[in-house]
């Protein structure tokens, strides 16, 4: 009986030992805060993946906008050839995952621990990562969560984009004043490969930024749109001027996406648009973009320099056009991306003269429009800047699809690049918004904007319309507005997106026009 | 007078004795078993005490014996018979062994020994022998359809694979529902490694393919968690006890076994080699026939062989026992350069000490296991895929011979094929460039001690380790296919290394007290797992600096190396006490505390979970009808947690990329909340049961109903966009999964010839998944894979199985577009569920004088099973059913309507591009999951090796077969040769093996 005793007391006593659990339960290959906090990497660190989350893959950006702008089209019939490319909708979430799991809520906890570690700038530069990535998204859907975002509440309420964009102006406000106080601070050096660090030029991201929104809104606020154009055109800091001032994301070691898509997946080439514009215009920087067609699988095609495929193309089988051109080989190589070039902003310069903005330094359109071109020129590498702004015939030309005739389009633009003071308005501005598309290869989301907000460039509709009452009917004359709102939302969130559809103005749908693009003309 | 009496009686009895002729008689007792001599066999003459037990030899010789009389032979164990001595002068008599005896001693959990009547939960033993008989490489494979309630699917990718069970359904919605392994007490890691998707991939194997069939001595399943509960929540879902042979006092036996099976591809899909494609298509839609090859798909498979082969030297005296083993399996697939070789060792002794008082016994296991070119699944660098969908009227032979050609621009072999499609390669490139190398080595090691401290009480202390060592190294060469290879070749290289550390300790008392029996066990168990520790790196379509050169040197910089590990720590105190009065009613009652590591910091380490049971033994009771020997009823009720995986409560920040040269990596901040309120899942268990035997044990059944139901299921949500983070874990659900386990087996033959024995296992399992967010009813797990969906709902099923399916008028006619095409529905809908309704097994031995034979014929019924791979077949035109209606005329038959005009004809091209390929309509590729099938068939012979003078105790010589043919099967292919051994793809395929059967010869010998 006592030996009963003594054994059960040793199995008592040897049970529950669980102070080491805790340490059992973790995964020593992580990195834990406190491992952060040496050289005072805890804040910083995640900056870098911040950056590179304002951009998407396939689904986000070569299957939607680069496809209704014409950069890029898929010769892969997605889902029986009908899919986002030719208007009835597959991939709508995508982007929100990107934003709000890439960017938003990693930044939460970054600007909680800039607060509580005492570097507040950092939550500054969060708070402008919010803003471009935010941004995007509102151009995307239209209202989105931003307010009320981290909420706890069981429907998260949206916010109207007009409540967003003046959001967005008074915090980039408070932004450019906590920079410009700290004109000096070296602590982003270490995580920042956009700029090394340099606060300056954050503060010219910031003035560009405000100018880029403000003329997202010239057609349906034009005086909030004049006078915050003018505050970023005015501000001491300035904006990105020139090519060395470019504001690049890295890739942080990770290929291109478009050159994944096209090399390896063989699942995106040149936009038809393109191939009429810049073949057509005689366009420098081509080659810097595309390649021509895979003569090796295809020798027929031997007689296009270049072959782009239609938006929204009629497409039975892939193989039919995957020997179409290409992008540039060197995209496989690139570090980086483009995220905001001083070309998009001598062009919004242009645009701002035609809108009778004014600031000091103003000089004129034809100015900023020709200084426009040469920094894409210079940026991209393109051949014969000169002769190209002095040409006053090249017009876009009419496109032919060699697999199906069904794809082909004539040329609606009659645009060309030389200058003509003498012009209208709309003249001048299908030039600038024309010249403002070619040069945003690869950074297709503001052009999209343009295009909503102006109707140029004057590109072809889709070919292949499928639209339907599903996601909303865009008739043959009409295009794609915005993407419906995420769908795990309307499921998840459903009194909130109702909210957010009496906010939007019209119905949850691919035809309902965003804010920044009334149907009203554009003068 | 009364001396006239006695003389009359003396002569009487006198002549009583002389009135039968008495003689000496010998005989040999031999095991029917496996033919081996019996020795220590009383011998009696019935009715008197005049007896002898069999020698060394199984020989016995009695005299006097008067031919009236009648032999008792009896042992534990085996069946008593008794035998009229007749004529007879020599006898030869084959014991069986009594499998269903009433006091049939089982091992339960932690090796505790039980009495099998007394037991209150189901549980079923299956004998080495039933196991081995057909010779599959892995032992579960030989359980199939000899336990009731056990539904076992194999991975198809042969020899090595790994193995799916499931008892009792599927119960938890994240964890794999898989019984606890145990050997000899001990549970055994069976670390499951990754399966095959849609997109690609090889089954990683698992641990029970490490063990060598050779080696187990019986099998006990044990049902339910009512039964496993002294396990802890590792044993929810079940436990498969495994006892190992061990040496027997006053035995050396020395056994070779070798068994050799050939294995051949038994179900190819159905093509056309007629039409070819039009225009170098890759689609073979051409309306023209042609003359074209037509073996190359099943020229493509060869004939596999397996040859297992195994010697065992056992041995011991009263005080030591000891059994070493050595197993060889070699094994060459169907699939081309696909091989798999394992050495097995194994080596136990059991020493008594101190009077018999302390025994030591100790046993080490070693295991190493090499395959190569394990065949895969799924769309990416499957040479299936290109195999099925080649174009039909291309020269087939020309990328057989040519696979590869010389790239003059890159100085080197590049793949030779026609298409530049992602999913199609060469299918010789894939075997031949791209080799993949599994490789494991295993230890198993235990020490254990039992001291006899008085009578009754007994102290048992154990520590075992476990520790494996997994290779995977995967080389795709420079040249191939691009959406998965670099232009330099792909590396898939991980090392890893399981190690499982156990140790208990039991106090265990027996006695009993008047009427009263009291068995009582108490204690203590410490368990450490650290599974998948190691490294792996893939560069996938980063070029490699330099082609075809697979090492680390060669990866370029920016290829993350990455580190992995899965860590538990689980500590528990458990007690049982079983309480008997008269043999007539057992009460049993278990409880377990359990500290997890996994839910620190949550307040919930420690869990608690109680199980009762009862048993009444209604034979012991009342006096029931002559015919009925044994009748039982027991119940039982338990309630078990299970924690959560590793590292869910607070994970930490993750370091995102490998950077640039110019900036280092950014830290992926950890954006799930930290869920500090974790609680186990708990499974709550109810069983209730019968057992009857009749006609002194020739025929009987067991019968359980069980309804478990489990909660508080751990799911992982995307958490709401606004939320302010990205994923978060809750504790919600409850799924319960009810049904039956019926096991009958008779007798119906027996004579001292012939003998057949019949076994029906039958169970069903219904699964509803009664809710899962309660506030979100339309909340789901799983998902979209292309055209079909796993969607696990409330209301609905686990794996039921979504599609889109044709989009009917009210009178149920398909909907043409204006262009001709079917269309589909909006939605994908239910379609049926991809797990069995009933499972069944029959299986039948035979016992003729020295032949023997078996039969199982193994069949699961209803729901459905789906083809992808068919659905590819025919949107690319290959397949049979799309030739034939080529051959038919222009159009088929269809009832649809086009706006609102009938239309009774189509053009089967316009047909097939709306349904198949990757997700179009997949309503035409839901099969029915039924299959019945010869599971296995053995005949054999044991040699009688005295009469013929050979040196050898014993000797066979059998012929098996499995998976002979189908009695009846729908889908194109074997739903239990599994594509994936995880939860998703069940009853389900993408490019799979096909169905392979296996027949061969076993011969074993002892000496």
């Amino acid at each position: 009986m006592k030996k009963l005793f003594i054994a059960l007391l040793f199995l008592v006593a040897l049970s529950a030992c669980t102070k080491d659990f805790e340490a059992e339960n973790q995964n020593p290959y992580q990195i834990s805060d406190e491992m952060l906090k040496q050289d005072f990497n805890l804040v910083g660190s995640p900056f870098s993946q911040l950056l590179f989350n304002l951009f998407g893959h396939q689904v986000e950006e070569d299957l939607c906008y680069d496809s209704w702008m014409g950069y890029m089209n898929t010769p892969t019939p997605f889902v029986e050839n009908v899919n986002n490319t030719t208007y009835y909708i597959r991939w709508n979430s995508y982007w929100g995952g990107y934003c709000y799991n890439g960017v938003m809520s990693p930044s939460r906890q970054v600007i909680q621990l800039a607060k509580s570690n005492d570097l507040p700038l950092f939550a500054t530069w969060a708070k402008l990562i919010r803003i471009l990535s935010v941004s995007k998204l509102t151009a995307l859907h239209g209202p989105v969560i931003y307010t009320n975002y981290g909420s706890t509440a069981n429907s998260i309420l949206y916010d109207t984009e007009k409540d967003l964009y003046n959001l967005f102006f008074a915090q980039l406000d408070s932004i450019q004043t906590d920079f410009g106080a700290n004109k000096d601070y070296k602590g982003f050096k270490k995580f920042d490969p956009s700029f090394s660090g340099d606060i300056t030029a954050w503060m010219r991201v910031v003035n560009s930024l405000r100018l880029r929104l403000a003329m997202r809104l010239s057609k349906v606020d034009p005086t909030l749109a004049k006078t915050q154009g003018e505050k970023a055109l005015n501000d001491a800091a300035g904006l990105i001027e020139t090519n060395e001032q470019n504001f690049w994301v890295s890739l942080l070691g990770i290929k291109m996406r478009v050159a994944t898509i096209c090399f390896e997946w063989d699942d995106t080439r040149m936009g038809a648009p393109m191939e009429s514009f810049m073949l057509g215009m005689k366009d420098g920087r081509v080659s810097k973009y595309y390649q021509g067609p895979n003569l090796a699988q295809d020798p027929s095609l031997s007689i296009y320099p270049y072959k782009g495929i239609r938006n929204g193309a009629y497409c039975t089988a892939k193989i039919d056009r995957v020997p179409f051109s290409r992008v540039a080989d060197d995209f496989q190589t690139v570090q980086r991306r483009r995220c905001f070039t001083a070309a998009e902003i001598s062009f919004l310069k242009a645009e701002a003269c035609l809108r009778g903005w004014s600031w000091t330094g103003k000089t004129d359109a034809k100015t900023y429009y020709e200084n426009g071109i040469r920094l894409s020129f210079a940026d991209w590498g393109g051949k014969d800047v000169d002769t190209y702004i002095a040409d006053a015939t090249s017009k876009p030309v009419d496109y032919v699809d060699p697999k199906d005739a069904r794809n082909n389009f004539t040329a609606s633009s009659t645009v060309t690049v030389a200058w003509d003071e003498s012009a209208t308005n709309e003249v001048k501005l299908e030039k600038i918004i024309t010249q403002k598309w070619l040069h945003g290869f690869t950074n297709g989301l503001e052009p999209w904007c343009d295009f909503r907000r102006t109707g140029y460039p004057k590109i072809p509709h889709v070919a292949k319309n499928d639209s339907s009452p599903d996601w909303g009917i865009i008739p043959a004359d009409g295009w794609i507005q915005r993407l419906p709102f995420v769908t795990a939302e309307r499921t998840g969130n459903a009194a909130a997106v109702a909210d957010a559809t009496t906010k939007l103005g019209g119905p949850d749908e691919i035809g309902t026009r965003l804010y920044f693009a009334p149907d009203k003309p554009n003068f | 007078m009364r001396k006239i009496t006695i003389l009359l009686a003396l002569l009487l009895f006198a002549g009583l004795q002389s009135a039968f002729a008495q003689k000496t008689i010998t005989g040999k007792i031999t095991s029917a078993e496996d033919g081996l001599a019996m020795p220590g066999v009383p011998v009696v003459i019935k009715g008197t005490t005049v007896g002898t037990t069999t020698d060394a030899n199984g020989a016995f010789t009695l005299k006097n014996v008067p031919s009236n009389a009648t032999l008792l032979v009896s042992f534990i164990g085996m069946i008593a018979q008794e035998i009229p001595v007749g004529n007879q002068t020599e006898f030869n008599i084959s014991m069986q062994s009594d499998m269903k005896a009433l006091g049939d001693v089982v091992v339960t959990a932690l090796g505790i020994q039980r009495d099998k009547k007394t037991l209150t939960y189901a549980s079923q033993q299956v004998s080495a022998t039933d196991i081995r008989i057909a010779g599959n490489t892995n032992f579960m494979d030989g359980l199939a359809g000899k336990a009731s309630g056990l539904d076992i699917k194999m991975s198809s990718s042969g020899a090595g694979g790994s193995t799916k069970a499931v008892l009792r359904g599927n119960k938890s919605l994240v964890g794999l529902s898989e019984p606890l392994y145990v050997i000899d007490g001990i549970p055994y890691v069976n670390n499951k490694g990754g399966q095959p998707g849609s997109y690609g991939g090889t089954d990683q194997g698992d641990g029970l393919s490490a063990l060598n069939n050779d080696d187990i001595e019986s099998v006990n399943v044990l049902k339910g968690s009512n039964a496993s509960i002294l396990y802890g929540s590792q044993g929810a879902n079940g436990v498969v006890i495994i006892t190992t042979k061990k040496g027997k006092a006053g035995k050396v036996d020395v056994s070779i076994n070798s068994i050799t099976t050939f294995d051949q591809v038994s179900g190819l899909p159905e093509f056309q080699f007629k039409y070819g494609a039009a225009g170098g298509s890759d689609y073979s839609w051409s309306t023209t026939p042609g003359k074209y090859q037509d073996s190359y798909i099943k020229d493509f498979f060869q004939t596999g062989i397996s040859a297992i082969n195994s010697v065992s030297i056992s041995g011991g005296n009263e005080k030591t026992t000891a059994y070493f083993s050595y197993s060889n399996t070699s094994a060459k697939g169907v699939m081309p350069t696909n091989t798999y070789n394992k050495h097995n060792f194994s080596f136990n002794q059991s020493t008594k000490l101190f009077n018999d008082k302390l025994t030591i016994s100790s046993n080490v296991m070693f295991a190493n296991e090499v395959s190569k070119n394990r065949p895969g699944a799924g769309y990416y660098n499957n040479p299936l895929t290109g195999l099925y969908l080649f174009a039909r009227e291309r020269d087939f032979r020309d990328y057989r011979y040519n696979f590869q050609t010389f790239n003059k621009d890159r100085n080197l072999y590049q793949m030779y094929w026609y298409s530049t499609e992602e999913k199609m390669n060469n299918p010789y490139w894939e075997i031949y460039k791209n080799p993949k190398l599994n490789e494991k080595y295993r230890v198993v090691a235990s020490l254990k001690a039992s001291w006899d401290i008085a009578k009754g009480l007994k102290f048992d202390i154990r520590g075992n380790i476990d520790y494996a060592d997994n290779l995977h190294d995967y080389r795709y060469a420079a040249g191939g296919n691009s959406v998965s290879v670099s232009p330099n070749g792909k590396y898939d290289y991980s090392k890893t290394n399981d190690k499982a550390v156990y140790t208990d300790a039991i106090l265990s008392y027996n006695t009993k007290i008047s009427d009263f029996t009291l068995n009582a066990i108490a204690g203590f168990s410490y368990q450490e797992n650290i599974l998948n520790n190691g490294m792996s790196v893939n560069n996938g379509t980063t070029s490699l600096m330099y082609p075809n050169v697979f090492t680390f040197a060669n990866m370029p910089y920016n290829i993350m190396f990455n580190q992995s590990i899965d860590r538990v720590i689980k500590e528990g105190l458990f007690g049982n006490v079983q309480l008997g009065w008269k043999e007539m009613l057992f009460l049993d009652l278990s409880g377990r505390n359990d500290w997890a590591s996994t839910l620190a910091l949550t307040g919930n380490e420690s869990y608690f979970y109680p199980a009762a049971g009862l048993t009444a033994i209604i034979s012991n009771m009342v006096t029931l009808p002559e015919f009925i020997s044994f009748a039982k009823v027991r119940g039982s009720l338990s309630q078990t947690s299970n924690e959560v995986p590793f590292n869910r409560v607070n994970p930490w920040n993750s370091i995102g990329g490998t950077g640039t040269p110019t900036q280092i990596g950014g830290i992926t901040r950890n954006t799930q909340v930290p869920f500090t309120n974790l609680k186990p899942e708990t499974i709550t268990g109810t069983e209730v049961g019968a057992e009857m035997r009749f006609f002194k044990g020739r025929a009987g059944f067991e019968f359980t109903y069980y309804q478990d139901i489990s909660k508080n299921q751990f799911l992982s949500l995307a958490a709401p966009s606004g939320s302010g983070y990205s994923t978060y874990y809750i504790n919600a659900g409850k799924i319960t999964n009810n049904g039956f386990e019926l096991t009958v087996d008779v007798t119906p033959v027996e004579t001292s010839d012939f003998r057949w024995n019949s076994s029906v296992n039958l169970s069903q399992n219904k699964n509803k998944i009664n809710e899962l967010i309660s506030s979100n009813p339309n909340y789901y797990v799983g998902g979209d894979d292309e055209g079909f969906a796993s969607i696990i709902k409330a209301g609905g099923s686990y794996n039921d199985i979504w599609i889109y399916k044709f989009a009917r008028d009210e009178q149920g006619r398909i909907i043409l577009s204006d262009k001709g095409n079917p269309t589909k529905t909006k939605l994908q809908e239910k379609v049926g569920n991809a797990n069995p309704d009933y499972v069944l097994g029959w299986n039948n031995n035979f016992n003729y004088k020295n032949f023997f034979g078996s039969f199982l014929i193994n069949g699961k019924f209803g729901r459905i099973a789906f083809s992808k791979t068919e659905a590819f077949l025919d949107s690319y035109g290959v397949s049979k059913r799309t030739g034939d209606l080529r051959d038919a005329g222009t159009t088929m038959a269809i009832d649809a309507v086009q706006g609102t005009t009938a239309v009774s004809q189509i053009k089967p091209y316009d047909y097939f591009t709306a349904v198949g390929d990757r997700n179009r309509i997949m309503e035409p590729y839901v099969f029915k999951r039924t299959n019945v099938r010869l599971a296995q068939f053995v005949i054999g012979y044991n040699l009688p090796c005295q009469k013929l003078g050979l040196p050898l105790k014993a000797a066979s010589v059998s012929f098996v077969g499995r998976n002979l043919f189908f009695f009846y099967k729908d889908a194109p292919y074997d739903p239990e040769q599994t594509m994936s051994t995880s939860n998703s793809m069940q009853s389900n395929e993408v490019f799979s093996m096909p169905a392979v059967r296996s027949y061969g010869f076993n011969v074993k010998l002892n000496f």
